[in-house]
């Protein structure tokens, strides 16, 4: 049964016919009818199952309320260009499921994109209390309030349970020098000695997401608090390079094609032909345990491990938010108000996979049924928000070359360059990114 | 009567010229507007778009990264030009020629034809990534190599030609072939067998066949041809960014894809916009010789 409750299943022709809609025509623009609100929300978890719940939920709401929710699934892989295009007056529904607010709030202005409800804020009185405060950064911009955060994506360590005990190690890497141990004992190797199963990768194929909580373990932030001022250059960026740079090259438990576009570290790892992976995005333990069952019991996660100043976990969120342009903010509050209510908000989770920023969803029995939902629940308790308070910090940490981050990390990682020049030119750059913003 | 007809001829065509106009010359002009603005989505809230002439121009023709886009673009455009052409020429002699199975021959070999580029790339992707390209597995059985090729990453490079780059090529050629064997095989059929069977008669060997007879009576597609494939090559994106996005150390960058990271990663949609101008000016000089080449076959003929 749908994990959304006793709803009529519409048939998946339906839904397969409409998702090609959609994604051949784009998606369609905010209704005319005044009852009508239209909402997107990008796909999670099995994408039938999704839209089906979703549809169930707006039924739902419908009958409550009166207001029709239009829902419109919006394909990861169109969803950053599309909120880009929004964010500078494209065609956008009413309210959505949206995340960088920060980035896509500072080029929308006060035109378009997402808009603020601080009006509404007393609708959630307990929001400090009920929520995780480090989501709530990720729906609060500049000091005012764009929506409710309803999934987390907090990273753990994962790794091979079955390699660990073939290599004789038992439980978890604690520390950075554990992680050598264990990447060094899971490394395999042929007979003429090329590597046929690599002991780690750092991140996923997002390598600089896969880099930063590397940098916050070893002690470093990337700016100062009003966003104004970039801090890299330090010991903690130095430390967290050498140790990426010795783990591919002084150690060789790390593929030095790991920052490519080719390496796709989810698809080694089910291969077995990566045994570890230091920071771990919040949908594949789920997706693993669903789509790999040949996999069970041979994988296990961990809270991330300890570098000099602490194990924090790289998290993120998404949130519900309004859009600017739209004539029914108080439907759409209505709606997001229906979506937070707790068992709404359990439904979303359970649905979805994703980590709840409601602290009583987290401690639901669906978070501790399992040992690898347990300890995303423990690595909750090290989450490290993602967001920073620069609109230029998406820019910055791009996963391609030209971004500063990248670029950083391929000269000091992967070109071996002097670790300390480049992290002094990468705060150079990273300061006139900042100062681009407001200069 | 001939006003009547002029003016049917002009309803034809106006649906497509219609959707040129509003899909393909409007963004075009508007990007080449953006251009000359400092538009940075970062900076448009506070700072609008001020004019800033050619400033863009000389950021982007000054950026190392562009530069190597611009002459990984020519290589591979190039490459990819010279070796479907001779691989076209060939393959459509096999297509033409009459045989035991020919229609089996056709498909496979227009069979990349059906695949899109973005979905070529993607199984082309897996079919060469180190760890587990099964054309790496089978060279290994065969004893023919004892370590993986790094087909999409391997950054040793011979005068500027680097293994990613060829990958890159070779997936361009093979996704691409199929068009331009059907465009000569359109050709080849278009040229009278009287005009072979005189050649036999004569006593022409069948390269001297190809060469007296098949070239210079292809000479106007080819040339067509070649000015296709010379515009579409420039402007390509897909399979370039979805194999490798440029790298390893930006030696498959393209223009285009330049263009894309400018504007989608870093927000500088103007640099992007300089960046397609420079595009837009290669594939326009392009288009001129084109364009001279239509008209004056239309005068000879």
């Amino acid at each position: 049964m749908s994990v959304f409750g006793r709803l009529p299943r519409r048939p998946a022709r339906t839904v397969a016919s409409a998702l090609l809609i959609t994604s051949t025509l784009g998606l369609a623009a905010a209704p005319v009818n005044a009852d009508e609100i239209t909402f997107w929300s990008q796909p999670y978890g099995d994408l039938l199952e999704w839209k089906r719940g979703m549809n169930a939920l707006a039924d739902a709401y419908e009958e409550q309320s009166g207001t029709k929710v239009n829902y419109e699934v919006l394909n990861w892989s169109v969803a950053f260009n599309t909120w880009l295009t929004v964010a500078q007056g494209g065609a956008a529904p009413d309210c959505a499921d949206m995340y960088w607010l920060h980035s896509f709030s500072a080029i929308g202005g006060d035109q378009y994109g997402p808009l603020p409800i601080n009006e509404y804020k007393d609708q959630w009185p307990d929001l400090d209390k009920n929520f995780y405060s480090g989501s709530l950064q990720d729906s609060h911009y500049r000091g005012d309030f764009y929506g409710i955060p309803w999934r987390g994506d907090v990273r753990p360590l994962m790794y091979r349970t079955d390699l660990a005990q073939e290599a004789g190690l038992s439980g978890a890497p604690q520390t950075w020098d554990d992680l050598v141990t264990y990447a060094k004992a899971m490394t395999a190797r042929d007979d003429n000695g090329n590597v046929t199963r690599w002991g780690m990768s750092p991140g996923s194929e997002i390598v600089t997401q896969a880099y930063i909580p590397y940098y916050w373990q070893a002690g470093g932030v990337f700016m100062t608090e009003d966003g104004k001022t970039a801090t890299i250059d330090n010991d903690a960026s130095i430390a967290a390079l050498s140790f990426i740079r010795d783990l591919v090259w002084e150690h060789e438990v790390v593929s030095p094609e790991f920052m490519e576009k080719s390496y796709d570290p989810e698809s080694e790892f089910l291969a077995g032909t990566l045994a570890m992976v230091g920071s771990t995005p919040g949908a594949w333990p789920g997706r693993l345990q669903r789509e790999n069952p040949d996999l069970d019991g041979k994988w296990a996660l961990a809270v991330p491990a300890a570098g000099s100043a602490g194990r924090d976990a790289y998290a993120g969120s998404g949130y519900f938010g309004v859009l600017r342009g739209t004539e029914k903010v108080e439907q759409c509050v209505g709606w997001i108000k229906f979506l937070s209510s707790p068992e709404n908000m359990q439904k979303l989770s359970e649905a979805s996979g994703n980590v709840s920023p409601r602290r009583d969803v987290m401690a639901s029995d669906f978070w501790s049924d399992t040992d690898w939902k347990k300890v995303v629940g423990e690595t909750l308790e090290h989450q490290h928000t993602s967001q920073h308070p620069s609109p230029a910090w998406s820019a910055l940490i791009n996963d391609e070359p030209g971004s500063v981050v990248y670029d950083m990390m391929y000269e000091a990682i992967i070109q071996k360059q002097d670790v300390k020049e480049v992290v002094q030119r990468a705060q150079a750059r990273m300061q006139a990114e900042l100062d681009r913003v407001s200069k | 009567m001939e006003r009547k007809k002029l003016i049917f001829c002009y309803l034809m065509v106006a649906p497509s010229l219609l959707f040129t106009v509003v899909l393909g010359i409007l963004p075009m002009l508007a990007s080449l507007g953006i251009s000359f603005l400092e538009y940075d989505l970062l900076r448009v809230r506070d700072f609008g778009t001020p004019f800033v002439g050619v400033d863009n121009y000389i950021t982007v023709l000054t950026d190392a990264r562009f530069i190597q886009s611009v002459w990984n673009t020519l290589l591979i455009t190039g490459l990819v030009v010279a070796i479907v052409i001779a691989l076209g020429l060939l393959l459509a002699q096999v297509m033409d020629a009459e045989y035991r199975g020919r229609a089996l021959i056709r498909v496979l070999i227009c069979a990349p034809w059906f695949v899109p580029p973005v979905v070529a790339a993607a199984i082309w992707s897996w079919m060469l990534s180190t760890s587990r390209s099964p054309l790496n597995a089978a060279l290994m059985d065969a004893g023919i190599i004892d370590s993986n090729i790094r087909f999409l990453s391997d950054t040793e490079t011979i005068w500027g030609i680097s293994i990613p780059l060829l990958s890159v090529t070779a997936v361009r050629i093979w996704n691409g072939l199929p068009f331009v064997v059907i465009f000569i095989l359109a050709g080849l059929q278009s040229i009278p067998k009287s005009l072979y069977e005189a050649g036999s008669i004569d006593g022409a060997s069948v390269w001297n066949q190809f060469r007296f007879i098949t070239l210079p009576l292809l000479k106007p597609i080819l040339g067509v041809l070649l000015l296709l494939l010379l515009i579409t090559g420039i402007g390509h994106f897909e399979i370039n960014y979805i194999m490798t996005g440029g790298g390893p150390q930006g030696q498959t960058n393209v223009m285009a894809v330049y263009a894309y990271q400018q504007a989608f990663n870093s927000f500088r949609f103007d640099y992007a916009a300089a960046a397609s101008g420079v595009i837009f000016v290669i594939t326009g000089i392009i288009c001129f010789f084109y364009i001279r080449a239509q008209l004056k076959d239309g005068d000879d003929a």
